[in-house]
């Protein structure tokens, strides 16, 4: 499968200079994807897809088009490159497309290729029936978990040329809690394993997360308004910091102009303390990205190191646009370095501030300024976890905040795409109804 | 059009399950003009084939991207075979369905291609008049985008359907500097179900809708941050629109609803003052095409409206056929998926309150001290009716007239409440629909509303 591919993607970038493309690249991909659903307690659905995919992008005279379908027969590739031609031919000229060099062409194979499927609903029936015993208050609104393995070939007109094939195992879990009439908020757990070898419930934050949301049925609300400190769970980190970040340091903030850091590289941005990465190579990670979508070979890097902005998120479009380095990859495996408190140290030296498990907010302003519901959160007084919270806001600014670190835990959740520690800001503003 | 490969598969289908096959093709056009630059320039198409099999409680999918009379067997047994093997590890013991009114309702016709020149060209057209005329923003994006989605189903017990529903847009995007020299951006959305050169015939018509961003960005950048706290406010039709799909909708989505939302143990109850109304409409609203019509869902379900609240006491729930039967319920065609390759679930189509008797300009007179928002840029809702929207656009009011322009805000509140409080329902309405709704799924569906004076809990800074 995989040598048919690179073939095709080879094809295709042949296609295009045929087409009279000074640059060409294309990626082929073929996945396999079968998937359990848990729908209110209940299996519901089992589904297998096989699904085909081909992206193709043409350069000249420094115009580019570029088309994406789900077939890759001759035919079909002759017709997507004429179109494609044709997308670059209507374009204005700009001379910051571009494409990789070849540098080194690698094939890789990553994960489990091959699923496990009777043990995979062995797993999922385990967890529900887990779920059950341990946490009955809980519901289990949805439940997805599948195994997707991936073939996928990237050619250029460099002679670039790489392969991947990857399988891994994906769950999510959607879930409240209930007694009565009384419910909790949602909260969604999420875990990529490369293997079944451990029951769910003890992979990722999957246990603990259960654990919070069962304490969540009685919730008091905040009077009135203060400042104090906010203690981000780690998928909370994930859902606020990782969007602010791509506001702050990728494409769109730097090319409009917009972002606060669009002058500070190599300056400090945040508290030294803060070491943020872009790292799928990290062998905590699960079958990371090893070539990028532009067809370089993907290498970690930091994005902030010791509270210092070291690199920008950028594509090779935007690099050349604004004369910056482009990011080394681009995937969204973020690692924040751990500190060296435990949680219950930076919760035990806050007065007054709130645990918070899920943000349910607007999209961040350009300006970094943020406000939105605490979900799944809990009131922190006189150093200690208190009531859960309903109907409470929290708002502040991204790059303020950052400035404003109390502290990191040592302890760290690693569910196979991020790896995170909690993370407490002070002087953020907390309100109630 | 998609050739119909499926019609003469049904002799396959087994008796002791229902059975739908449907074959898709998704298209997407977009470019985007970031400051003048191309910074993107797509087209995308999906398509393929899919089986849903439904035995003993469970159900079995299958699906691939060829489409060939091969193929449509091979996913029509792959199908069954998982709804086999789950139905032996967790099957619920259930038979079949209600049959469904039968039928074939043919909405499809030849969706002509537009070059992708035409975007290029439209988009360039909006971005030079921008850039000439309003020399002093920050930045400017314009985005033209096209998708559609055609569907052939054919289905066991129930109604076949050819469908196609297409969208175009023109998304402007402006970003203007504070007195301290902050950045704030407010968008502009032009267009609607249709294809682009029915939507978009010359770039002056959208010229008055520009001139209007600007001074709205303008007046923004000078603006206030609202006072934190529970205040009386007018939602624009937009933000309505909003909290209908999101604060109501999602709660009333009959899996959810199993899930254990707050919609479960409120049924036939009051919800909301005797004001409000919602509904979701399937295809006509008011005498006049719904925003994103849908005529039969993808279980074979004829699409008629599903009455949500009825004078503020809440009267149903969306469904599919399974929840229909486990609620007593008749199922209203809300089964929809987004691709081939996705299995239909509980959706919405046009959810909207419905439109009162009050004249704006009263409601704004009305109001000593609150608020006026009247734009969005996203909203969320918890299963327990706990929403938030973020608000990029409004006004204060003072001694009831309009004052000044406000900064990014957020609004929440619980559904269920805040609707209690709804006492002056405007008698117009705006529908929105060039958003995408998400549920593991993303979906095309329309939203809309009257202005409604309500208590609101905003967030100030």
């Amino acid at each position: 499968m995989i040598e048919t591919l690179k073939q095709t993607a080879k094809k295709a970038v042949e296609a295009l200079k045929n087409e009279g493309a000074e640059k060409g690249e294309s990626t082929v991909t073929y996945t396999v994807k079968h998937e359990f659903n848990v729908d209110g307690g209940e299996f519901s659905l089992f589904r297998t897809l096989f699904d085909k995919k081909m992206t193709m992008s043409a350069i000249t005279g420094g115009k580019r088009g570029a088309i994406s379908q789900n077939r890759y027969d001759d035919a079909s590739i002759a017709e997507s490159a004429k179109a494609c031609m044709a997308a670059a031919d209507a374009s204005a000229p700009d001379e910051a497309w571009d494409i990789a060099p070849q540098i080194k062409n690698e094939d890789f194979t990553l994960g489990e290729v091959k699923p496990d499927l009777d043990k995979l609903f062995l797993r999922c029936r385990e967890l529900m029936e887990t779920i059950k015993t341990r946490f009955p208050k809980i519901i289990v609104e949805q439940m997805i978990i599948d195994h997707n393995e991936t073939f996928e070939a990237f050619a250029n007109s460099n002679g670039a040329l790489f392969s991947t094939h990857k399988g891994n195992y994906f769950a999510e879990l959607m879930f409240s809690g209930h007694e009565g009439e009384k419910a909790t908020s949602f909260y969604v757990s999420i875990l990529t394993t490369e293997d079944l070898d451990r029951p769910f419930i003890e992979c990722g934050s999957i246990e603990n997360d259960l654990a919070n949301v069962e304490k969540q049925i009685d919730t008091e609300s905040v009077d009135g308004k203060f400042e104090g400190t906010m203690v981000l769970m780690p998928l909370c980190s994930l859902e606020l910091i990782g969007g602010l970040l791509m506001n702050f340091a990728g494409d769109q903030g730097l090319l409009t102009g917009t972002s606060p850091w669009k002058e500070k590289l190599g300056e400090q941005v945040a508290d030294e303390r803060l070491t943020i990465s872009i790292a799928p190579l990290d062998g905590r990670i699960v079958c990371g990205e090893r070539i990028t979508g532009e067809g370089f070979p993907a290498e970690n890097y930091d994005l902030i190191k010791n509270g210092r902005l070291n690199a920008f998120a950028l594509s090779l479009y935007s690099a050349n646009k604004l004369g910056l380095p482009r990011a080394k990859n681009d995937s969204d495996n973020i690692i924040i370095e751990a500190g060296d408190k435990p949680l219950d140290e930076i919760i035990a030296s806050i007065d007054r501030g709130i645990l918070v498990g899920r943000f349910s907010g607007g999209a961040p302003a350009p300006n970094g300024d943020f406000s939105g519901v605490a979900k799944n959160s809990f009131l922190i007084e006189n150093g200690k976890i208190g009531p859960a919270l309903s109907e409470t806001m929290i708002s502040g600014n991204f790059a303020e905040m950052l400035f404003r670190l109390r502290g990191v835990s040592k302890e760290q959740i690693a569910a196979g795409l991020f790896v995170l520690p909690y993370l407490a800001f002070d002087g953020i503003t907390i309100s109630g109804k | 059009m998609i050739q119909d490969l499926l019609t003469n598969k049904k002799h396959l289908f087994a008796d002791g399950a229902n059975t739908e096959l449907r074959a898709q093709r998704n298209t997407n056009r977009q470019v985007v003009l970031l400051n003048g630059n191309l910074v993107n320039n797509m087209q995308k198409d999906q398509f393929g084939v899919s089986a849903r099999v439904y035995e003993n409680g469970v159900y079995g999918f299958s699906s691939t991207a060829e489409y060939t009379d091969e193929t449509v067997k091979e996913v029509l047994k792959a199908a069954s075979e998982n709804a086999a093997f789950l139905a032996r590890h967790a099957g619920k013991g259930k038979g079949l369905f209600r049959p469904e009114k039968p039928g074939r309702i043919i909405r499809a016709y030849d969706l002509t291609e537009i070059e992708q020149r035409t975007y290029i060209e439209f988009a360039s057209a909006l971005d030079s008049y921008i850039a000439q005329k309003y020399p002093d923003l920050l930045s400017r994006t314009v985005v033209a985008m096209a998708d559609s989605m055609e569907k052939l189903l054919c289905v066991s017990n129930g109604c076949d359907g050819h469908s196609v529903l297409p969208r175009s847009y023109i998304l402007v995007i402006m970003n203007y500097p504070t007195p301290e020299g902050k950045p704030v951006e407010l968008m502009k959305i032009f267009g609607g179900c249709g294809t682009f050169d029915q939507n978009f015939r010359k770039p002056e018509e959208c010229y008055a809708g520009i001139d209007e961003l600007y001074d709205r960005i303008r007046q923004k950048a000078e603006g206030v941050y609202p006072e934190a706290g529970n205040k009386t406010v007018i939602l624009g039709g937009e933000l309505s629109g909003m909290l209908a799909h999101e604060a109501v909708g999602h709660t009333v989505e009959a899996d959810l609803v199993i899930g254990g939302s707050v919609a479960g143990p409120n049924l036939h109850k009051r919800v909301g003052s005797e004001l409000v109304n919602l509904t979701d409409f399937a295809h006509t609203a008011f005498g006049k095409p719904a925003p994103l019509p849908v005529y039969v869902d993808d279980e074979g379900v004829e699409a008629t409206d599903a009455v949500l609240i009825k004078d503020g006491v809440l009267v149903g729930y969306m469904n599919n056929r399974d929840s229909a039967e486990r609620f007593g319920m008749v199922p209203t065609g809300n089964a929809r998926a987004y691709l081939f390759s996705d299995e239909p679930l509980i959706r919405m189509r046009n959810t909207a309150v419905l439109p009162g008797t009050s004249k704006l300009a009263d409601m704004i007179a009305s109001i000593d001290d609150g608020y006026y928002l009247l734009e969005s840029n996203n909203g969320q809702a918890d299963t327990t009716g706990e929403f938030m929207y973020g608000v990029t656009f409004g006004y204060e009011i003072k001694k009831g007239k309009l004052g000044r322009a406000l900064l990014d805000t957020t609004v929440s509140g619980v559904a269920f409440d805040m609707l209690k409080t709804v006492d002056m329902i405007s008698d117009d309405m705006t529908w929105v629909s060039a958003g995408m709704c998400g549920k593991k799924q993303p979906m095309p569906v329309g939203m809309g509303g009257p202005a409604i004076r309500c208590r609101i809990t905003i967030g100030g800074r």
